[in-house]
């Protein structure tokens, strides 16, 4: 599914100061994994997030996601795998006010080429258990159900791939739970997710843990499928 | 891509964030009124002043009054000069002249019983209807034999005639000017009232020699119409016309004329001024009142182009192209205005209207002023929604989602 090799990604500060967000990262993710990123905050995991989400160009080095180099696309081509093939979901949810679940749902399908939305709003919010929550407008929805519109926004679309960036960061916890087990079932049916978290114990919901420190990955370890079992324990 | 979808999304988005929609159509609402307002009025007075000067001067003629000023309206010499005489000098020295008519007027108190209104009294003669195109609705106007017995008969116009004598006939009854009795003997065509706001039907026409042996106690008149020949050379008949009365007047070389000349030249050009000011000037103004609503409009749209940074963002991460971030918001930008242009070409017509029925227009034309309306704020609109959609289309995604 995804290919990285030898991925550098340096920033100018306005000051001129030059910074290595990302040295020399190679990272192989199967079709199917549940992998976390962690790191702390200035690692570099969301500069490799934003890499994999082809919304951040990297400097250096090769990407291939599906098999196809994402080198060279253009910025349309670019728009365009990340309508269909990649999904995101973001710790803030970024969900649209004044705008009901099911139309922040369908946002997706107005950049795609699809002649007709007919259904597919109402099944993915269906897929996180929000059918009953339809026409409901952010305000009126909790954080966990508002991240959970969010998944159903990501997923609408039939991506390959779910990016999730912090997921949990400002939900409570049993809402967080939630949010991780839509995810962990998701990953179970097949798809393919990348988490980044700072917080360990998130990340043990994953079945893959690679952690990054100074733009360098310096663990990549797979974990017991034991998530939900390991916390019910603690 | 379906851009009709992008763009009915995209004005589902501004009906819902009411406040900052409705903000920035206020510029292009009031911009829009304005134009159309000034347009619609300005036509409606120009068509109104066109078919005045035709009514009151004719194609063709050359007007004289008393006074060295220039034009209508302005100060005049204390002493007046103009005599009955110098007027029958011109129409028999200088040739090409068909028609004439002296008049002297004033403004006098006319009562009958208890009644009394201030109109304005003309002093004609029989030539009053074909020479200023009024003839009488009822009863008739007077003959050249009640010109020369110096007959006390009065036409009155239509005000006077509702104000004294209500709803009952006024021909053959009696009235006084000043303190000389007068008999109704016909009513005057209606008129309306003229440019300057006055009341056209508020008059009285009376034979000029009674007006001047039994009310004013003068024999000077205030001006005279002369209707001259199509075919006259005007320029040479004015030359004429101010060398008799300047030889009359006993005029040096160098004194300013004691009277001034107005010919249906000096009447289109003021007209031509007047045009100007109505077609041109206030419609650039109004112009410039909606360019501010414009800049008003993407400014507010620029700001909230922050404010909305991690929407775009979103959108991006989501498959937006750049062409799509822009097109939003040039709709957005652009229906805004638009619609409140509308707005303003509604509210610039009913003012329209008012002003219209205050200053005594009609043929107020609103479709012309209406499609003016629609195309300066569609113009407008696009301007103002290009800088705020070239921003919104140039942000990085990594930068507005952070």
């Amino acid at each position: 599914m995804i290919e990285l090799s030898g991925i550098s990604k340096t920033y100018r500060r306005p000051s001129g100061e030059a910074v290595d967000a990302l040295i020399d990262v190679s990272l192989r993710i199967e079709d199917g994994e549940f992998v976390a990123i962690v790191g702390s905050s200035g690692s570099g995991k969301s500069t490799l997030m934003n890499v994999l989400g082809l919304l951040d160009v990297p400097s250096s080095g090769s990407y291939r996601l599906g098999g196809q180099e994402t080198s060279g696309l253009s910025p349309a081509a670019q728009a365009q795998w990340r309508n269909k093939r990649i999904g995101f979901v973001f710790q803030t949810f970024h969900l649209l006010s004044r705008t009901s679940a099911l139309e922040n749902v369908e946002l997706p399908l107005l950049y795609s080429d699809r002649s007709s939305f007919q259904g597919l709003g109402r099944k993915a919010l269906e897929a996180v258990g929000l059918g009953d929550r339809i026409s409901h407008r952010p305000s009126e929805l909790s954080g966990g159900q508002q991240q959970r519109v969010a998944i159903a926004r990501a997923l609408v679309n039939e991506p390959d791939l779910l990016l999730a960036d912090e997921p949990t960061g400002n939900l409570d916890r049993r809402s967080a739970d939630e949010v991780l087990a839509i995810f962990q079932s998701l990953n179970r049916a097949g798809r393919t997710i990348v988490l980044v978290t700072h917080d360990a114990e998130v990340a043990n919901h994953c079945r893959r843990i690679a952690r990054i420190e100074h733009g360098r990955i310096v663990q990549d370890e797979r974990v017991a499928a034991a998530g939900p079992a390991l916390r019910e324990a603690l | 891509m379906n851009t009709m979808r992008l763009v009915a999304h995209s004005a589902a988005m501004m009906s819902r964030h009411k406040v900052r929609t409705g903000f920035m159509m206020v510029g292009s609402f009031i911009g829009v009124a304005a134009l159309t307002l000034v347009i619609s009025v300005g036509q409606a007075a120009k068509q109104k002043m066109i078919a005045m000067a035709r009514q009151v001067f004719g194609e063709d003629s050359i007007m004289v009054m008393d006074g060295g000023s220039h034009m209508l309206g302005a100060p005049r010499n204390p002493g007046t000069r103009l005599k009955l005489d110098d007027a029958q000098a011109i129409a028999t020295e200088v040739p090409g002249i068909e028609n004439w008519e002296p008049q002297q007027g004033l403004t006098a108190s006319v009562r009958r019983g208890d009644a009394s209104v201030s109109a304005q009294v003309l002093g004609e003669t029989e030539r009053y209807e074909q020479v200023w195109n009024r003839p009488a609705s009822r009863g008739a106007l007077f003959d050249a034999a009640a010109v020369k017995s110096s007959a006390r008969v009065a036409i009155i116009g239509e005000t006077v005639a509702s104000q004294l004598f209500k709803d009952e006939d006024p021909i053959g009854s009696d009235l006084q000017i000043g303190t000389a009795p007068f008999r109704v003997i016909g009513v005057l065509e209606r008129w309306g009232t003229d440019p300057h706001g006055m009341d056209r039907d508020n008059e009285i026409v009376v034979p000029i020699s009674t007006l001047m042996r039994r009310v004013t106690n003068v024999d000077t008149i205030t001006g005279a119409k002369f209707v001259v020949a199509r075919t006259a050379k005007g320029e040479e008949m004015v030359k004429q016309i101010r060398q008799t009365l300047r030889s009359r007047h006993s005029l040096a070389v160098g004194q300013p004329d004691d009277f001034s000349i107005l010919t249906a030249s000096e009447v289109r050009q003021m007209m031509a001024a007047v045009e100007r000011v109505l077609l041109l000037y206030l419609p650039m103004v109004a112009a410039i009142s909606l360019l501010v609503g414009g800049i008003v409009s993407a400014s507010l749209m620029l700001a909230s182009i922050n404010e909305r940074a991690t929407e775009i963002g979103l959108r991006r991460a989501v498959g937006a192209r750049t062409e799509d971030i822009r097109l939003q918001f040039l709709v957005e930008t652009a229906a805004t205005t638009v619609a409140g242009g509308a707005g303003g070409i509604v509210l610039g017509y009913v003012l329209a209207q008012m002003g219209a029925t205050r200053l005594h227009l009609d043929g107020v034309a609103p479709w012309s002023a209406g499609l003016l309306g629609i195309a300066a704020s569609v113009l407008v609109g696009l301007a103002a929604g290009l800088p705020p959609a070239r921003r919104a289309a140039r942000m990085s995604p990594v930068d507005a989602l952070r």
